[in-house]
């Protein structure tokens, strides 16, 4: 029986291209469902596709240890997270949009354009960005190592972690501690002596 | 770019043809990209004047055109706007320049993401996305530029902490404040406003 050794076949050219292309287009096509869904839920769903394919490129990229702990953290984690979260926090916020709307269409034309222009923005700022960030990868010549990834890159990570880079790799484990602690703080559930509906909010209070 | 002008005036006929021909559009400006780069010194020279760059400003501009004249499907727009630019940036280019544009492009759409959402959990969804495109350069340069020292995993394993602890504050937070104000829309939370 004949085993495909992933590691070769990642490292021809063409193969490696196709695939990349193949994850690059499912990224970008769901990390813009993403971030432009009207359903918070199926965005937060999507976002998992969005790890899932970035996982997919450190396979690509020879980073087996990486890509497995980005499933581990991001696409089960950090997305049941926020999963929990918006079914605990419960938006309403396609009423708004809704009502937004129909103050928008009653005005005139000119203020319409305007108001276009405003929404626009963060595209603009988003659209620059991009073009200088990629402006400043495609003239730097970079000095690249024809060299491939050791096999024993896990163990050259693990090495390392525990000598050179002890100090920080304890301090994230202090951070993690700190978030864990203050994280059980926050959304902790206060004494409300009416617990159906939330407090009034400082909102109502100082308008 | 959102036109709520023009929306209700449109059928859905001449959204989807104007979605149609918005991709007609981009297909062709990645068409004169891959002619030009499979040609024998087409690439030098299409860097030479900035080819691809104007393409891609007049890929933007037909889409927000045909958006806002003709109504076409805001998403899929930029769908194709995204890929599009993708394609014409990155042929004819070595894996790593492909790679570094992947993660501008996915750093770019959080960014946007971060600053276009109303809801709080999508704007903690977004700076996800943007932790997770600083995440592949790191890894790229591990890959092509020191693979045998593979620090850039190192730093890639401090950002996964990182971004774990801060998903974790973040919703915390949100949930918070959704107790106290009942409401999780970003043009609402005034409590740090002066």
């Amino acid at each position: 029986m004949e085993f495909v050794n992933v590691q070769e076949l990642v490292s021809t050219g063409v193969a490696e291209a196709l695939a990349f292309y193949f994850i690059a287009a499912l990224a970008i096509t769901l990390s813009i469902g993403v971030i432009s869904d009207k359903n918070v839920i199926r965005a937060g769903f999507l976002l998992i596709g969005v790890f899932g394919g970035i996982s997919g490129l450190f396979f690509l990229l020879q980073a087996q240890f990486i890509a497995l702990a980005q499933v581990m953290i991001y696409a089960v984690g950090i997305t049941l997270v926020v999963v929990i979260a918006l079914m605990l926090t419960n938006p309403r916020l396609q009423n708004e949009e809704a009502e937004e709307e129909a103050i928008a269409s009653s005005e005139p034309a000119l203020l319409k354009f305007l108001d276009s222009i405003r929404n626009g923005f963060p595209g603009l700022v988003a659209w620059i960005a991009f073009v200088t960030v990629y402006m400043a990868i495609r003239s730097e010549h970079w000095e690249q190592s024809t060299q491939t990834i050791g096999e024993d890159n896990i163990a050259v990570i693990g090495r390392a972690l525990t000598t050179d880079y002890s100090l920080p790799f304890e301090f994230a484990s202090v951070l993690l501690l700190a978030a864990l602690i203050g994280a059980i703080m926050l959304a902790k559930a206060e004494k409300v002596e009416d617990t159906d509906t939330p407090r009034e909010g400082i909102e109502s209070g100082s308008n | 770019m959102e036109a709520t002008s023009s929306v209700e005036t449109r059928s859905d006929f001449t959204r989807f043809i104007a979605t149609f021909i918005y991709a007609v559009i981009v297909a062709a400006g990645v068409a004169i990209v891959f002619a030009k780069t499979t040609s024998p010194g087409g690439a030098r020279q299409m860097m030479s004047i900035d080819l691809d760059i104007w393409l891609f400003a007049g890929i933007t501009v037909a889409g927000i055109a045909l958006r806002y004249f003709f109504a076409a499907y805001s998403e899929a727009v930029k769908v194709i706007a995204c890929l599009g630019g993708f394609l014409i940036f990155t042929i004819g280019h070595d894996p790593m320049t492909r790679y570094l544009t992947l993660s501008a492009l996915l750093f770019a759409i959080g960014m946007y993401g971060m600053v276009k959402s109303r809801n709080a959990v999508r704007v903690l969804m977004s700076i996800e996305l943007m932790l997770n495109a600083v995440n592949i350069n790191l890894i790229t340069f591990a890959r092509y530029v020191d693979p045998a020292g593979v620090k850039g995993h190192l730093f890639a394993i401090f950002i996964l902490t990182v971004a774990a602890a801060e998903a974790a504050v973040g919703l915390a937070i949100v949930l918070s404040i959704y107790r106290n104000l009942a409401t999780v829309d970003m043009d609402r939370f005034n409590l740090l406003r002066w």
